[in-house]
């Protein structure tokens, strides 16, 4: 249930940068995914479907890069690297 | 249609599943609120619909710390609901999981998590670069735990071995001895844990707390007894509903508990003890006494030290059954399903754990209801909050925000893992 607090806080800060760029809507997104975030991309991509829906972000196409570092120093996190918006 | 790339590289982070309102006017406390974000999980709404059977593995996944506390009070209300006792071997079989239960789920709580904040560090992991040789100590005592429950459990954590009317397998007694030799050395350590843990720097905080926890005639209480209070209260698991009752709070999404009628009350640890002293082994008792405690404990702070007491004495009584076991006839007794309800409470770790449900005539479960001890604790701990925090109000913030963490950690609660879960925010007028 730990995904469902982190889909959350994800999606708030997609939310505001969509709006702090006056977009309507968040057409793609890129994450990085640490070795030990406890997130495959596949079960990230139906957390994010499940908790995008009536967002801002529903319907984003996802791009996601699985780090297999376990000794990267944000090994532990998952990454917003970018948000792609309809300017 | 244009589109535009915004480059963010942000940490995506749960950095806390509470938050904690202050609001301070002229100098005191008016109001403290403890808001719990943890989602709802619906493992009640699981149950329906699935077999009697079904219940000790479904409700195991609720916590891999305390997996057992489940299985136990699903078994025990699943065999109160269908008429069958459970005795001899396979009743000392489920008092020795959970002693496994208590030792690592204590251990984690009292090295991992809590002892940081009496020595000043973020976590145990900074706690290890000046204290490896504890915090060595401290995972070996937790796999002695550990090892219990891969016996017994089938696997360390979610255990697959129980099941309604006893296990699908119980052990032979030569793979009991290698653990009775951990076991041993666990004992020590134990006794060493909480000799160390009696030297911390505990806030001098008492508090007239409502202690409820279940009593046996004789033992120390794992999976039977009533429930106890120290102002009178002596019930059944069945009378449970008539005492006790939830509530929803807007800030939370946990349920608050309250005695109808009477207000908050604790479980745990501090209101097992204090509930049941005189049923602790004599080892036990003198080692409690040399850390400082007396037959009651209303300091919060020093559950740290209780915690380690429990320790000592699961480690004792596991000892204790392993030198009796004889191996059981069947690893279960049989069990024919009918249309009933049934109710368990059980002594998990955090405290009393209640389990409700009805069963159709096949056996299948038409309503479930489980109070867990966190829920439970809800209203203490923001009393103990509201009560404790004026006497902190002159700490910067910073300082201020690890004194309430460390107040809800007394408390073991199931959010506890998060070294940092605490929003805080105060409102000084």
């Amino acid at each position: 249930m730990h995904e469902a607090s982190l889909m959350s806080k994800l999606l708030s800060r997609v939310d505001a940068v969509a709006r702090a760029e006056g977009a309507p809507r968040v057409t793609a997104l890129s994450v990085w995914l640490g070795a030990l975030s406890h997130f495959s991309a596949e079960h990230f991509v139906e957390h994010f479907g499940r908790a995008s829906r009536d967002t801002i972000a529903e319907g984003a196409q996802l791009r996601v890069t699985v780090s297999a570092d376990p000794a990267h120093p944000n090994a532990q996190d998952v990454l917003i690297e970018s948000v792609e918006v309809e300017a | 249609m244009a589109r535009k790339t915004i480059k963010v590289d942000y940490l995506a982070r749960v950095e806390g599943e509470g938050a904690f309102k202050v609001v301070v006017r002229s100098g005191a406390v008016e109001s403290a609120e403890l808001n719990i974000f943890e989602p709802p999980r619906f493992f009640e709404g699981f149950l329906r619909g699935r077999a009697f059977t079904e219940a000790p593995d479904i409700t195991a996944r609720i916590c891999g710390i305390c997996p057992v506390a489940y299985q136990m009070s699903a078994v025990h209300a699943m065999e109160n609901a269908l008429g069958v006792a459970v005795t001899g071997s396979l009743r000392d079989l489920r008092r020795l999981i959970y002693c496994g239960e208590w030792i690592e789920s204590h251990t984690l709580h009292i090295y991992m998590l809590h002892a940081p904040d009496f020595l000043g560090y973020a976590g145990a992991v900074d706690m290890a670069h000046d204290h490896g040789d504890i915090v060595r100590r401290g995972l070996a005592l937790k796999k002695a735990g550990n090892e219990l429950l891969a016996l017994l459990g089938g696997r360390e954590i979610h255990p697959i071995n129980v099941r309604v009317g006893g296990f699908y397998r119980t052990p032979r007694r030569r793979e009991m001895a290698p653990l009775a030799e951990r076991l041993k050395w666990a004992r020590d350590a134990a006794i060493d844990t909480a000799r160390w843990v009696a030297g911390f720097d505990f806030p001098e905080r008492e508090r007239d707390y409502t202690f409820v926890a279940l009593r046996h005639p004789h033992e120390y209480p794992f999976n039977e007894g009533h429930i106890v209070s120290n102002h009178g209260l002596d019930v059944t698991a069945a009378e449970y509903d008539e005492h006790f009752e939830e509530s929803q709070v807007e800030r939370s999404t946990a349920l608050h508990s309250r005695l109808k009628g009477g207000g908050s009350y604790l479980v745990g640890p501090l209101a097992r003890y204090s509930l049941n002293f005189e049923r602790l082994s004599p080892l036990t008792k003198e080692v409690a006494r040399e850390a400082g405690l007396g037959p009651a404990c209303t300091n919060p702070y020093r559950s740290i030290v209780v915690r380690a007491i429990e320790v000592l004495y699961a480690c004792e009584e596991a000892l204790r059954i392993i030198e009796r076991y004889e191996e059981p006839d069947a690893p279960a007794v049989p069990i024919e399903p009918q249309a009933a309800i049934g109710f368990a409470a059980t002594e998990a770790p955090r405290g009393l754990l209640y389990h409700r449900y009805r069963l159709e005539p096949e056996g299948t479960i038409a309503e479930a209801r489980i109070v867990p001890p966190t829920s439970q604790n809800q209203a203490s701990i923001e009393e103990d909050l509201a009560s404790f925090v004026g006497g902190f109000l002159d700490l910067p913030d910073d300082a201020l925000r690890h004194r309430c963490e460390q107040t809800v950690r007394n408390y073991d609660p199931c959010i506890s893992c998060s070294t940092h879960f605490l929003r805080l925010e105060i409102d000084r007028g």
